[in-house]
């Protein structure tokens, strides 16, 4: 097992068709059983940056590589992303009417097995009904249809629910903790720690704009992006540090480094 | 064709089969058919309209967007067996396995659910099997083919057999379809007598180069209630073949029927389905048209609302891949007060196929407090595959309420992004946004088993499996 999980490096992205550099030389090492906070102020590319590690199309990588367990996934597709171990909670789940949770979860499984080789309903039916109890999560919520008329609270709960289910090496968690109130980001929080428990090799990279989710999801590191580049990098007490101070201070230094390339 | 009991062969000399290209040899064959007399009569006024008449052309409306001017019905060897009844009964459960004509993709579907309470069988325009539950029958139940309810029944199908109004656009393959009948059955429902469960019939056609004609004549009579599910299916065929599928619905007062017309063909097939409903006062029907197989496969869906009170839901879906042609025309007649018609039809496509919808909603000056709607929406999978959307309002009365609606999308790129960020592919993606775009049709299809058998069959067609699960 290679100690880094995941290696960006002088990681280059535009809107696929546009010049502006959204993330402009990012460098980001998380290893397995890490949790990574990456912090940083509104339209800094911190959720550019989950796109693209999940591979949405809509942005280009225009220079600079991803790597997972060693093997660059640039080349990836979504999907092969998420069968070598990538998952990304999305910030802004879609919701998809008629396509309940349990069919939509049993069709990600299979569609990671052989087609000669799908889950049995009823070792699906279990499994699920096993994770849904980790999670506390009510027995008919796998009937709903995805995130159809879902609280943001409950479309949270249900990525986290399918977090579970697909057991992956490396979770991004884009900005889970937006538009919850204390009580679903507490419910939120403890889905993430229980995982990271069950898993203890489960790498974490928890994207947040504020520090109240780090109350309850301990970081081992936190890193702090402006401006398309990680400007500071340092241990759970530089989330304290940003609580007190904001990011001004980090900008002023950024502006201070010369625009790079492109 | 099984064992053959109920194919009569034509003496050459009365004129040998019944082909519509030669009208004299035609005429002499039906007269040569060992049939009862009202049925030859049927055919001979039908085979006279059959000469009169064009073949639609593209020139009229109804026909713009569906070319079969160069479709010679006359090429085709059209399967009359001579409708000479029903064969003994079997006994099904257990009678069934044993009855080798009943053939094998047709077992299975049988073997999967046993909620029914009567099954008819055709191969090729023969009736190879049939039943019905002996309570319902004890009720006054009829449910037989036509020939046999022809002797036994005369009276139906005086009162109802080949009595629609045929719209002009529909006349030519009307002709067809009545003078070159295969077989059909009938059912029908006394007065205040409940089927507790559906009625699944079957047409199979197994020969290239056949022109198959089939009918389905259920009625319902006052208080009554149905549903029947006509599933059509065939392998791939090596060459075109026919099939001309007429259906007439009648619901009596307070009446209820469900009826589902399944189509799954093998390729080769062209399919018409010719869907004719009458609702009279407070009557519930609903149509629903599954189209998922042939070549072509054009359905006209005609719905007259001739009794005060009455409802008629009109669903479909369709699922076009290859170049697959599929053309749903639809008439919500409004011809009494108070009454709701509600169609909602749905359709996606892929590679190279096409679609077209044409919905006409016409009250007529009687058709008072008319609550009438239409929507037709067709999600397209890709570059090549188009749908076309025609939907239209006649109203000739001043207080009513008539929607309609069309839309033409494709798949959302976030819904896309998402499935595929859990590991499906494109299009395993596709696939299971086509499941939840034709949900809402499926959901409005009453009995479980039915949605069952449908969504099993839109499973096959489309190559997902969601086989139903609920979380409890």
């Amino acid at each position: 097992m290679p100690d880094h999980l995941l290696e960006i490096s002088d990681l280059h992205v535009t809107l696929e068709g546009e010049g502006a550099e959204i993330l402009r030389g990012v460098d980001l090492t998380v290893g397995s059983s890490e949790i990574h906070a990456l912090m940083g102020p509104n339209g800094s590319g911190k959720s550019t940056l989950a796109k693209v590690i999940a591979g949405h199309p809509a942005y280009q990588v225009t220079r600079g590589e991803i790597l997972l367990n060693g093997e660059s996934v640039l080349e990836l597709e979504p999907n092969e992303r998420s069968r070598a171990g990538i998952f990304m909670a999305f910030q802004y789940p879609a919701e998809i009417p008629g396509v309940t949770i349990a069919n939509f979860l049993r069709a990600s499984l299979n569609a990671r097995r052989e087609d000669d080789d799908e889950i049995d309903v009823f070792a699906f039916h279990q499994l699920l009904q096993e994770k849904m109890a980790l999670l506390e999560v009510d027995p008919d919520f796998s009937a709903r249809y995805v995130n159809d008329g879902f609280s943001g609270g409950e479309k949270k709960r249900n990525e986290i629910l399918q977090m579970a289910v697909l057991e992956p090496q490396l979770a991004v968690l884009d900005e889970t903790d937006s538009g919850l109130d204390i009580d679903a980001l507490r419910i939120v929080s403890n889905g993430v720690n229980t995982l990271a428990e069950a898993d203890e090799k489960l790498g974490v990279l928890l994207i947040t704009h504020y520090k109240r989710i780090l109350q309850y999801i301990k970081p081992d590191h936190v890193h702090v992006l402006i401006r398309g580049r990680v400007a500071e990098s340092g241990g759970a007490d530089l989330a304290d540090h940003l609580e007190e101070h904001g990011y001004d201070w980090l900008k002023e230094e950024t502006e201070a480094v010369p625009a790079g390339g492109a | 064709m099984g064992n053959g009991a109920t194919s009569v062969k034509i003496d050459a000399t009365a004129g040998g089969a019944v082909r519509v290209d030669d009208p004299e040899r035609a005429l002499a064959a039906i007269n040569g058919l060992n049939e009862p007399e009202t049925l030859r009569q049927a055919r001979r006024l039908a085979l006279e309209r059959f000469r009169k008449l064009p073949m639609p052309s593209r020139k009229s409306e109804e026909w713009r967007y569906t070319d079969i001017a160069n479709l010679r019905l006359e090429d085709f060897e059209p399967a009359i067996p001579g409708l000479d009844g029903d064969r003994p009964k079997g006994s099904e459960p257990g009678g069934l396995d044993e009855l080798e004509s009943v053939p094998e993709p047709v077992r299975e579907v049988l073997a999967r659910s046993r909620e029914r309470s009567g099954v008819w069988v055709q191969v090729d325009g023969v009736t190879v099997y049939h039943r019905l539950d002996d309570d319902l029958a004890e009720r006054g139940v009829v449910f037989a083919s036509i020939s046999t309810v022809a002797r036994e029944r005369p009276d139906l199908l005086e009162k109802y057999l080949f009595t629609s109004p045929i719209p002009e656009m529909e006349e030519k393959l009307w002709a067809a379809h009545v003078a070159l009948l295969s077989e059909g059955f009938v059912l029908h429902v006394p007065r205040g007598v409940r089927l507790p469960t559906p009625i699944h019939t079957f047409r199979c056609i197994t020969k290239p180069g056949t022109l198959v004609s089939t009918h389905s004549l259920v009625a319902v009579e006052e208080g009554g209630e149905a549903t029947c599910i006509d599933e059509f299916m065939s392998p791939d065929l090596p060459e075109t073949s026919i099939n001309l599928a007429g259906a007439e619905l009648f619901g009596g007062p307070e009446a209820t029927l469900h009826y589902i017309a399944l189509q799954r063909f093998g390729t080769g097939v062209k399919h018409f389905g010719l869907q004719h409903v009458t609702s009279q006062r407070d009557s519930r029907l609903a149509g629903v048209n599954i189209s998922l197989g042939g070549d072509l496969s054009r359905a006209d869906v005609t719905s007259h609302l001739e009794g005060s009170g009455s409802e008629s839901e009109m669903l479909a879906l369709w699922f076009g891949d290859r170049t697959q042609h599929f053309d749903h025309h639809t008439l919500q007649h409004h011809a009494a007060p108070s009454a709701h018609s509600d169609l909602l039809y749905k359709g996606a496509l892929t590679d190279s196929a096409h679609s077209v919808f044409r919905g006409l909603i016409r009250v007529e000056p009687e058709g008072q407090l008319t609550d009438a709607y239409q929507t037709n929406r067709n999600l397209i999978l890709s570059e090549k595959a188009s749908a076309r959307a025609l939907p239209n309002l006649e109203i000739k009365a001043d207080d009513v309420r008539c929607s309609h609606g069309a839309t033409v999308g494709q798949v959302d790129s976030n819904q896309l992004f998402y499935l595929m960020s859990r590991g499906l592919s494109r299009r395993q993606a596709e696939r299971l946004l086509v499941f939840g775009f034709f949900d809402e049709v499926l959901g409005r299809i009453p009995l479980e088993g039915v949605r069952d058998r449908i969504r099993e069959a839109i499973e096959t067609k489309i190559g997902i499996s969601t086989s139903s699960l609920t979380s409890a």
